[in-house]
């Protein structure tokens, strides 16, 4: 019966429109109170789950791409990026890809990712006669990039749920080459779908222009090399990168390019604050949530249900998949990690699968989430910045989803992929 | 209301502020001055969790949470107004125990401290129980504008970090 | 596993396996022997509950029926379980096992109740030593300016700040990359921790000053301890007290092996120190710490155990 009451409440919640942090809050309130425990625990954990040192860097990391869109730095990566590749065969295409491995680099969220660059290439992408569906497809899924090129807030997540046991800069060292792979099938798929449409090329603009756009975008490439040589060097830790990230943003804001105004730099302060609540919340009341789940068994029963169903770790890594992706597009990712990542890891790890690299597979699988109907957040910019409704978008996105796929499948399948790069470092 | 939802906010901004200023105080002081000041830690926390509560509270008056709303597309009006008012009591329940729970969590961890700061424990949950006073209000508001016919904030609708307020 | 009629719950912060989450398990299974399987206990271990500040609170309140914590948690809420977290409080393992099993342990055990909790046995968690990746710490000079990675704790930040070195308080999770990279030099740990987290690794000098001896602690809620008849009561108490030396056991061997393997990676251990110093520098931490009759005389207690 307390499963019926747990599920039940969140289900109808959901589909009445109830915002998820408090269907994940509000289904723990009601089972704890039919239970007869002391419903208090579900507020503390709400409030432990919040107050955590290594979350600190959704905040920052949100406010430093506030600020980098405020500031223009975002522009500027684009308009390199341009330059480099946009005479490759669906140009403009390959030029979203890339700004996102740019962005990526600099920011951990997906969705600050598609409202950034989609913001900006979708217009251009509309206007050189590329069609509005194709830039949007490739501007939701590229965006998955910015999740797994360190930094990632969502393998700090991981790592947190995972006990804080599994080392963060391991897993952002992880994440490189599957980023790339994933950028590289993208750029593959967006190929494909460019020559059978016929879009146009652009010219090379020359060595001396991208020497130009390098040369003013480089406070921004900067500040990739400062978090990642300064988490790599000892100056700081991961989670301390995200505070220099804002740091140095507003140094390269106020007095490089002096592009911001107090007005300005108020907004992004309000903005960034309105994202980190939002997402903030969802992971405190899915802090309890998950309690709840733990305390009735849930995580343990569902593995040994695994353990019977298959004994092959090709199978059951199939099946974690599968279920990861079909919860992936009712829910939004970080409450996901914090709820799946108890139930499945113990279950990935007795099948000999590495920590790190399960945290790539999480965090690339519930990504490819991201960008699905019903829910998906990074859908849903896409659409908003593109003016086109969600299922027009949807129709023609396929070729971009198997591309996202097959990365996923080779990630699952060659541990090497994300293990590879951190094992250097030890 | 708006008043109030702007003072929050405005609150919020300046814990977001404040909490960089600490983290990078914190770099300088371990790197630079070679003496970690250990404070800055459980102080950020604290400030984490007032901007949590009160921006997720005025999330509720602005509409820009997280929510699946495209079931209600496929309902009549009147039906989802009721599913809407539905949400929204729920919501006043779930506020309302963040005040009378957190107000229990205080009264538990009066006597206690938090290390290297020194402060009662109970500080810890002052941010709960003002963010469940500022959520409860504005989910009243929400009913209250809801029975007098007026519109209120959608939630699950895409809000841009470039879209100005 | 789940034979008993009644499942009392029981949280664990160490993964399955670890000597804590096993001795409770132990426990559970003499309890459902001295029942006839009215009585058993799940371990909830790795966390799952909440970390250890938590489950604490979970305890009082009765949600969760045992809880295995260390004593440190309970310092700022309890103020007998200072004592024994106190630096160098302790001469030996020996020392404590016999200040703890005796009328001292009783009497700190007995300070729970006035908080929800029934205290039932201590545990053993080794000693405390200081690790670096700069050099073998020999002497006071040694630790001049190092940073060391400590708990979010008073006491371990006063006492590493007394030593002459840097405190630096820092998540267990970030540890390992931060002694890698330079962020700090070291931290302090026991053996099965230094090896578990892979710090010896990075951290290759390994001081054996014992700075440390804090045991951990069983405890039941309070709540839950009251809805039992008194021969259950006595059956509960006469589990965890039978617990003590299969976990000691359980310990001894886990120390053993986690030393064995440090050792055969080449790690430098330096035991051939003068502790005297060192103690006579925990003055300051003392005087802040010790502030009652009632501790000062438990203090003076511990000291005049032999
Ligand atoms: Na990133
Ligand atoms: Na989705």
């Amino acid at each position: 019966m307390e499963y019926w009451i747990l599920f039940g409440t969140f289900v109808f919640l959901l589909l009445i429109g109830t915002p998820i942090a408090f269907c994940l809050g509000v289904s723990s309130f009601a089972t704890i109170a039919y239970l007869g425990l002391p419903p208090v625990v579900v507020f503390q954990r709400l409030n432990s789950g919040v107050s955590i040192f290594a979350l600190m860097a959704i905040p920052f990391f949100i406010f430093a791409g506030n600020l980098m869109v405020r500031g223009d730095i975002a522009r500027r990566l684009v308009a390199l990026a341009g330059a480099a590749v946009g005479h490759f065969r669906g140009g403009l295409g390959q030029v979203n890809i890339l700004a996102s491995v740019l962005f990526g680099g600099i920011s951990g969220s997906a969705a600050a990712d598609a409202s950034a660059i989609g913001g900006l290439m979708v217009p251009q992408m509309k206007e050189r006669g590329y069609d509005a569906d194709y830039a949007v497809n490739i501007t939701v899924v590229s965006s998955i990039i910015a999740l797994m090129l360190p930094p990632s807030h969502n393998l700090i997540i991981y790592s947190i749920a995972g006990g804080g046991r599994i080392s963060i800069a391991d897993l952002f060292t992880a994440g490189i080459i599957p980023g790339l792979v994933l950028a590289l099938s993208l750029m593959v798929a967006a190929w494909l779908v460019a020559r059978k449409r016929g879009y146009p090329l652009e010219p090379f603009p020359g060595m001396r222009a991208v020497g130009t756009l390098l040369l003013s975008a480089t406070p921004g490439l900067v500040l990739v090399a400062i978090i990642f040589g300064g988490v790599r060097s000892g100056v700081f830790t991961a989670s301390e990168s995200s505070c220099i990230a804002v740091v140095y943003a507003m140094f390269a804001i106020f007095f490089l390019y002096r592009t911001m105004d107090f007005e300005q730099f108020r907004l992004a302060v309000s903005d960034a604050v309105r994202t980190t609540a939002m997402v903030l919340m969802v992971i405190g009341c899915a802090a309890a949530f998950g309690w709840l789940l733990a305390f009735l068994r849930i995580p343990t029963q569902l593995v040994e249900f695994m353990r019977d169903l298959s004994d092959s770790p090709i199978v059951i890594l199939l099946l974690i998949n599968v279920l990861l992706l079909i919860l992936g597009s009712f829910m939004d990712m970080s409450p996901l990690i914090v709820i799946t990542t108890p139930i499945f890891l113990p279950v990935a790890m007795e099948f000999n699968v590495d920590p790190v690299q399960f945290g790539i597979i999480l965090v690339l699988n519930l990504g490819i989430g991201l960008c699905t109907p019903p829910v998906g957040t990074v859908l849903f910019v896409g659409c908003a910045v593109g003016k086109m409704p969600v299922w027009d978008v949807v129709r023609t996105i396929w070729p971009f989803y198997i591309a996202g796929i097959f990365t996923l499948m080779l990630v699952t399948y060659i541990p090497a992929l994300s293990l590879w790069l951190p094992s250097l470092f030890h | 209301m708006a008043v109030l939802a702007r003072i929050a906010l405005a609150l919020s901004g300046i814990g977001l502020v404040l909490m960089t200023a600490f983290i990078a105080w914190q770099v300088f002081g371990r790197f630079v001055l070679n003496d970690t000041p250990t404070w800055t830690e459980s102080v950020s926390v604290l400030i984490m969790g007032w901007f949590i509560f009160l921006g997720a509270a005025v999330g509720i008056r602005e509409g820009y949470h997280l929510s699946f709303d495209v079931f209600l597309y496929l309902l009549p009006d009147r039906v989802k107004r009721v599913l809407h008012t539905v949400s929204d009591i729920v919501v006043v329940a779930f506020g309302a125990g963040m005040i009378g729970y957190g107000i229990q969590l205080a009264e538990a961890t009066w006597s206690t401290t938090i290390p290297n700061v020194g402060w009662s424990g109970a500080t810890a949950f002052l941010a709960l129980i003002c963010g469940g006073v500022l959520l409860v209000l504005f989910s009243l508001e929400r009913l209250a504008r809801r029975a007098a016919g007026l519109v209120t904030a959608r939630f699950g609708e895409v809000e841009l970090p470039d879209e100005d307020r | 596993a789940n034979a008993a009629e009644t499942m009392l719950r029981s949280s664990d912060t160490h993964p399955d396996g670890y000597p804590t989450v096993e001795a409770v398990k132990y426990m559970g299974k003499l309890l459902e022997e001295k029942t006839d399987g009215r009585l058993g206990v799940e371990v909830f271990h790795s966390a799952q509950l909440g970390e250890e500040k938590d489950t604490i609170e979970q305890t009082q309140f009765g949600v969760i029926d045992f809880n295995r914590v260390s004593l440190g948690p309970f310092n700022n809420i309890i103020e007998e379980t200072k004592i024994p977290s106190l630096p160098y409080i302790f001469r030996s393992i020996d020392h404590m096992h016999k200040v703890m099993d005796g009328l001292i342990g009783e009497d700190i055990l007995k300070a729970f109740e006035a908080h929800d909790l029934v205290g039932l046995a201590f545990y053993d968690a080794g000693a405390r030593s200081f690790y670096n990746s700069e050099k073998p710490i020999k002497s006071m000079d040694d630790l001049k300016g190092m940073k060391f990675r400590v708990m979010q704790s008073d006491v371990f930040v006063k006492m590493v700040d007394a030593l002459g070195a840097n405190a630096t308080p820092m998540p267990y999770g970030e540890v390992y990359s931060s002694i890698q990279t330079g962020v700090i030099d070291g931290a302090e740990n026991n053996w099965p921790s230094f090896e578990s987290s892979g710090h010896f690794e990075v951290a290759p000098y390994y001081t054996l000053d014992q700075h440390l001896i804090v045991p951990e602690v069983l405890v039941m809620s309070k709540k839950s301890w009251d809805k039992l008849s008194a021969e259950d009561q006595a059956a509960v108490r006469e589990a965890a007290k039978e617990s003590v030396p299969h976990m000691r056991k359980l310990w001894a061997d886990r120390e053993a092996a986690s030393e064995a393997k440090v050792k055969k990676a080449g790690v430098n251990i330096v035991t051939d120190i003068d502790k005297t110093p060192f103690i006579e520098a925990m003055k300051p931490v003392y005087e802040e710490f010790v502030t009652s009759d009632k501790l000062k005389d438990l203090v003076e207690r511990i000291q005049a155990t032999e």
